[in-house]
């Protein structure tokens, strides 16, 4: 019986140590499978049955409800083009290719996922409601203050998420070339 | 300290070590297993996972319109503020789950059917339907397949008219599920800020109804 004194001792140190490394794994990103194109990320497999297990896990936690594949795609972006992580002391000039969906919405988060409160009372922008240029070139400024044209506050706190949602997204051009699609650039503006 | 009481020594802490492998084989192993079954559970145990949330209480053939979200809403996480959201749930030992749901053309409409651990099972938007419309029954293998013995019987014995079971309508979309439980997702979109009532009074004319089991 004196072999197998460590025994308890063992057991509490794998409970730990698998109860840490699954910590450790949901604070990751929800998914293996991401598809990177600039500074945003998407994981398509997470609106499929294709989801792998951290995936699932990860969606769980978090009390997610993301995008099934026939409905669109979302793309999360936490860096600007420069690879700087997002801070809402700075604005951002968010310009260039729509996503190829019939619709799309661009909404500021905090990294747990809420909206970010903000004076306005204003939480996103969505394709239809954008100010366009004569060419259908549209630019959004992300700032903390109220700018002219297509403004996304970002309220307070300074670390932020961008989701961009295409809805009803043209499958073929989303899901089988991302290599050659492009997406709303993020460029870093003022600084305060 | 003589060769010998060093050899010895040498042998004991040797012996320690060796001894030590099969306990560093059993921890990690442990760990291993302890990781691995807590990732494959949480999904259908994490207390803030949507189908907890939202879906576990909800009575069968009932929907729940979700409120829009803000930044107080912290369930479900990331939520889109465009988003109107109904949800439904599912069990179907207690049978079928019928979906209905029509786009208004203008404003985007899409569903989604997913397990209880979050999987999504099925998806689509209006523009992939007939007309728009969506008309969904999820069932179980085994419902399916006494569907379609029923159908089958009353097309061999057509004196029994009166006894015949409707045949499917032709835009139903029968939906076989992998597991038992779930919820369905109803998302209409407002396309500009003033437009989200319009889309909540979209989303309160979805339905979700049960079904008789064949």
């Amino acid at each position: 019986m004196s072999d197998l004194k460590p025994l308890p001792i063992v057991l509490a140190a794998a409970v730990a140590l698998g109860v840490a490394a699954t910590i450790l794994s949901l604070r990751g990103e929800p998914g293996f499978d991401a598809v990177r194109l600039g500074p945003w990320d998407s994981w398509p497999r997470l609106g499929n049955s294709e989801i792998d297990p951290y995936a699932r896990a990860v969606s769980a936690v978090e009390g997610a409800l993301p995008l099934g594949g026939g409905e669109g795609l979302a793309f999360v972006a936490q860096a600007d083009a420069s690879g700087s992580p997002l801070d809402a002391r700075c604005d951002y000039q968010i310009s260039g290719a729509a996503p190829p969906a019939r619709f799309w919405t661009l909404t500021a988060y905090d990294v747990a996922g809420r909206l970010r409160a903000n004076t306005a009372g204003r939480y996103g922008l969505t394709s239809a409601a954008l100010l366009r240029s004569a060419d259908g070139a549209f630019s959004i400024t992300a700032a903390r203050e109220a700018r002219p044209g297509n403004w996304l506050p970002l309220g307070e706190k300074s670390r932020f998420i961008l989701v961009l949602r295409a809805y009803q997204a043209n499958t073929s051009a989303l899901a089988g070339a991302f290599e050659g699609l492009t997406l709303p650039t993020i460029t870093r503006a003022v600084c305060s | 300290m003589s060769d010998r009481e060093i050899l010895l020594r040498r042998e004991i802490w040797f012996g320690r070590v060796l001894a030590l492998i099969p306990w560093l084989l059993a921890l990690l192993l442990g760990a291993v297993a302890v990781h691995l079954i807590l990732i494959l559970t949480l999904p259908a145990l994490a207390p803030g996972s949507a189908y907890r949330q939202f879906a576990r209480s909800l009575p069968l053939g009932e929907k729940l319109v979700l409120a829009r979200a803000e930044p107080s809403t912290s369930r479900p996480s990331f939520a889109d503020p465009f988003a109107a959201i109904a949800l439904c749930r599912f069990d179907l030992k207690q049978g079928p789950l019928r979906l209905r749901a029509s786009a208004d053309g203008d404003r985007p409409l899409s569903v989604s059917v997913r397990l209880a651990d979050g999987t999504v099972i099925y998806s689509a938007a209006d523009r992939q339907t007939p007309g728009g419309r969506f008309n969904i029954v999820i069932v179980t293998q085994a419902q399916a397949d006494a569907q379609d013995a029923a159908r089958e019987r009353t097309e061999q014995d057509d004196s029994e008219e009166a006894n015949k079971p409707s045949a499917p309508p032709e835009d139903e979309l029968r939906l076989i599920s992998p597991g038992k439980t779930g919820f369905a997702v109803f998302r209409v979109l407002a396309l500009r800020e003033s437009d989200y009532e319009t889309a909540v009074a979209r989303i309160d004319a979805v339905s979700c109804s049960m079904e008789k089991a064949q």
